[in-house]
């Protein structure tokens, strides 16, 4: 790998589709180690020690972390090059990378400039599809950020079980649902990542104390008699046709190879993972962003009147519009009055998902649908969406990132015009073992 | 709730506890008092850092939950409370809501009354601010991050104490029970109270009087609040529910804001702290490492000891004094040690600006010395020198009497012998007691102790006296 062939590279696609918050051009690799050779991207939200982390917002313009998230330290200390840090919807609220933070660039979908990444993980996914050389992002899903812009741009995305990465140096958006997880072109760069970034950190008291398997080994496991329980809803009223297709024919295949199918309802997820899943990570998100208020660290205005005063110009100047929004709605369902209907009806409904889950896993080793419903939709058709709908865009993606279960997403093909499909796989917690064996039989055939 | 007391008082008491580290990052508790110089990514809030809890202080707020007999919950749960304030880094701080630690307990006044204890939950301690000019005169404010994270145990009382006085005595139980506990230092640790205190007069209109520290500023704080309240209500000023802070140097108390409604907090559950099971083995465990109470050997001390009440509380009340005595009134007669342990030991200690633990004196030292008296092969004279020296430098008490030759004179030739030599250097003294000054002799016996170096038992010197000048 020759450096500056790669940053030059890097350069020329960031100009061309804006995948980068930041590139490193100082970026050099350390030592020897199973990523010597590597190219890494880190989604913004995740800290690397001295190099600008914003989580796409302009609050946070400036910033330098005075440490290395675990996971960033953990592929560093293999060896891998730390390239720089990609877009993101700002802290994570959106599904297509469009809501990006205030002078932040939207990135361009590597199919179709006129298409959205997909989103949060937005930069992640398109410089996944587009880099020439060996590249693994380090990414982070709320509610559906590495499989939908996965899906969007064609890459292979996992996402792990809650708390199978530490969360330590992760921006939080919602702390209950937030994974960081990996991107690739190939099943073994994702598995190699997992290997690597998994485990339990003292750091974070939510990573899970559980060892880590050989996933590498498990790939090349066959898959006869495993058994796949197709979510009905997945395929149904208002997936795009040719998404359905794509998946169904991709299931079809799984079955010649010996898996078994079982058709599984999931009428709880299908009717409230979504309004579950936007109280809780609204509720969280308005409370980790209280911190950014121009006082320690970020932007800053000059200090006028009273502390109240200046904490609101900064938070006004520097917060954009989608951020603003959810910190509002999150601060109503927490509020006294309001919380018991909202933020603690929530969390027992989250209870209730779980459940359901975990009788579908009694009946089936992994599920699978499409990953988002759509193909990655074109900036003119995102602009007429409201609010709402933008949210509907996530039904398929909240019910696994509520209940913490690992998922990935596979390409499954493309449509006639040419845009990539994603299926999603579901595990159940800590089987991201049975998710990869599954996918990489996919992307084989 | 219906009152009927002439005043109603309730406390929150705030205690930080005597951990070596923070409550949920490992920057030490106290140390550097260089501003911001004991801070990280976690007490700064910066992002993407995580609390990680401080077990310690867990231990130590399930000791004092255990010492006022509250129930612990079956699992701790932390909760943030969201408010914008420049002395908040993360602007929410990390407390307890919903579950806290423990829930209805007791502790009870030096009078015996119980006072209710409503709960008892852990939280983190903001930064501190600093006004450069004065709180009031400041044009702008600093703020030092050393305090973020401290560990603190809140207790809330219910509103049953009945007078400044009542208060400040819960505080001096409540202070006694923490020392004891030893999850408390008041050489480095902060207890601050916030009063809620209503008079009858007023309809029992709600005042909360901010941030009092230590017991004695309570009763200060409360007395002037009463006096203020019912001043009030003479010049027929109505007296409304509000928050006033505490002046301790000007010793009044000035209204901050009027309580129109509850505060909104809007808390939720904190994701980033599991929740901890505290199971009845864990508790248990804890139990069985706790000491035995004030209360409980002030009880021990009159029944067993027999020792009067008021002997048996001011030992009981000092954690080292209350062991100490223990232990050498297993040797000793235990009303001889009482006397010494609580006059002699305390005196030579305040007189030498010295804690017992800052001395070498241990137990043993005690017993021998005693056992001495007891034998009466010393005399209490010569005791409390030996104290005296022991409070400086430690030393075999036994070696020392017998190399430095201090027993009791027994050999009653050489103690004649210095009675007569002293009658002799006072012929004016004895001329006088002879004339029926029995007082004079006193001066005698003075000069006896001087020459037998305080070794004479002075009863013995008294009599023998007495003896050479009526009869000789």
């Amino acid at each position: 790998m020759e450096l500056q062939r790669v940053l030059k590279e890097a350069v020329g696609i960031n100009d061309e589709f804006h995948f980068f918050n930041l590139i490193d051009t100082r970026a050099k690799a350390q030592g020897k180690g199973r990523l010597s050779e590597v190219v890494i991207s880190v989604k913004d939200c995740i800290c690397v020690k001295g190099l600008e982390s914003t989580a796409g917002s302009a609050i946070l313009k400036g910033y330098k972390p005075v440490f290395d998230a675990t996971a960033v330290g953990k592929v560093r200390s293999e060896g891998a090059l730390i390239i720089g840090k990609t877009s993101q919807d700002e802290f994570g609220f959106g599904s297509f990378n469009v809501n990006v933070g205030i002078g932040f660039q939207v990135p361009l979908n590597p199919y179709d400039r006129e298409r959205a990444c997909g989103g949060s993980s937005g930069g992640a996914a398109g410089f996944t599809a587009k880099a020439p050389f060996r590249h693994i992002a380090l990414a982070e899903s709320t509610g559906g950020s590495i499989v939908c812009p996965a899906s969007f741009c064609g890459v292979i995305g996992l996402c792990p079980t809650y708390g199978r990465v530490s969360r330590y140096g992760l921006m939080d958006y919602a702390n209950s649902l937030d994974k960081i997880g990996v991107m690739a072109k190939t099943m073994e760069d994702i598995a190699l990542a997992m290997k690597i970034i998994s485990g339990c950190d003292p750091k974070d008291p939510t990573s899970l104390d559980a060892p880590v398997p050989d996933y590498a080994a498990l790939l090349k496991k066959p898959i006869t008699g495993m058994k796949l329980g197709i979510i009905s809803y997945g395929l149904g009223k208002g997936v795009d046709p040719e998404v359905s297709t794509a998946v169904k024919n991709t299931i079809k295949r799984l079955e010649d190879s010996g898996c078994t199918l079982v058709e599984i309802e999931l009428p709880l997820v299908e009717k409230y993972a979504l309004p579950c899943y936007y109280i809780l990570a609204m509720a969280e998100a308005s409370t980790n962003l209280a911190k950014y208020c121009g006082m320690r660290y970020g932007a800053q205005e000059n200090i006028e009147g009273n502390f109240n005063e200046y904490f609101s110009k900064v938070r006004g100047n520097y917060l954009g519009e989608e951020a603003k929004r959810r910190i509002m709605l999150g601060t109503f369902a927490r509020m006294a009055g309001f919380r018991d209907a909202y933020y603690l009806k929530a969390a027992k409904v989250r209870a209730k998902i779980i459940e359901e889950y975990k009788k579908a896993f009694e009946k089936a080793d992994v599920l699978v649908s499409p990953a988002m419903p759509f193909v990655a939709p074109k900036f003119s058709e995102i602009k007429r969406l409201t609010p709402m709908q933008n949210y509907l865009a996530d039904i398929l993606t909240v019910g696994p990132n509520l209940a913490g279960l690992p998922h990935i997403s596979v390409p499954v093909g493309k449509n006639k015009g040419g845009m990539p499909i994603g299926m999603m796989v579901i595990g159940n917690h800590l089987e991201e073992g049975n998710v990869m064996q599954l996918a990489s039989c996919v992307v084989e055939k | 709730m219906t009152f009927t007391n002439p005043i109603v008082i309730g406390l929150e008491v705030h205690i930080e506890l005597d951990t070596n580290t923070k409550l949920f990052c490992p920057c030490p508790r106290t140390g550097s008092e260089d501003p911001n110089s004991r801070t990280c990514p976690v007490c700064l809030g910066h992002p993407g850092s995580k609390p990680v809890l401080n077990e310690k202080a867990v231990s130590s707020s399930i000791k004092l939950a255990l010492a006022v007999r509250s129930s612990i919950a079956p699992r701790l749960i932390f909760s943030r409370k969201s408010y914008f304030y420049p002395d908040m880094a993360k602007n929410y701080q990390i407390s307890q809501y919903e579950l806290p630690l423990a829930k209805e307990g007791s502790l009870a006044l030096e009078s015996g009354k119980k006072i209710g204890i409503t709960r008892i939950h852990m939280e983190e301690d903001p930064a501190s601010l600093v006004h450069p000019a004065g709180m009031k005169e400041s044009a702008y404010v600093l703020v030092d991050y050393n305090r973020s994270g401290n560990p603190l145990v809140e207790l809330v009382t219910k509103p049953e104490l009945t007078s400044p006085g009542e208060a400040r005595d819960f505080m001096k139980q409540l202070i006694t029970i923490l020392e004891y506990l030893e999850i408390f230092d008041i050489n480095n640790c902060i207890v601050k109270a916030d009063a809620n205190i209503s008079i009858e007069e007023s309809g029992y209109a709600r005042v909360e009087v901010k941030n009092i520290t230590g017991f004695k500023e309570i009763e200060r704080a409360l007395n002037y609040e009463v006096a203020r309240q019912q001043q009030e209500f003479k010049e027929k000023k109505k007296i409304t529910p509000e928050t006033r802070a505490w002046d301790s140097e000007r010793g009044t108390t000035s209204s901050l804001r009027a309580k129109e409604t509850e505060e909104e907090y809007g808390y939720i559950i904190d994701p980033d702290l599991v929740p901890v099971t505290l199971s009845p083995g864990f508790i248990a465990g804890i139990k069985r490492r706790m000491p035995e109470l004030a209360h409980e050997k002030l009880a021990k001390f009159q029944e067993k000891h027999g020792l009067s009440e008021e002997m048996a509380k001011i030992i009981s009340k000092d954690r080292p004094l209350a062991e100490m005595f223990e232990a050498v009134s297993a040797a000793v007669n235990p009303e001889l040690a009482a006397k010494w342990i609580r006059r002699e030991l305390p005196r030579v200690l305040n007189f030498a600006k010295k804690k017992l633990e800052e001395t070498g004196i241990q137990e043993r030292h005690l017993v021998d010395l005693l056992k001495l008296v007891e034998q009466k092969k010393i005399t209490d004279k010569t005791a409390q020198k030996l104290l005296e020296l022991l409070v400086e430098n430690s030393f075999e008490i036994k070696d020392y009497v017998e190399k430095e030759n201090l027993e009791v004179m027994e050999d009653s030739g050489a103690l004649e012998t210095a009675c007569r030599e002293a009658i002799k250097e006072a012929q004016k003294a004895a001329g006088e007691f002879r004339k029926g000054n029995e007082k004079s002799l006193h001066f005698i016996v003075g000069i006896v102790m001087k020459k037998t170096k305080g070794k004479a038992d002075p009863k013995d010197v008294h009599t023998l006296l007495k003896r050479l000048l009526s009869g000789g």
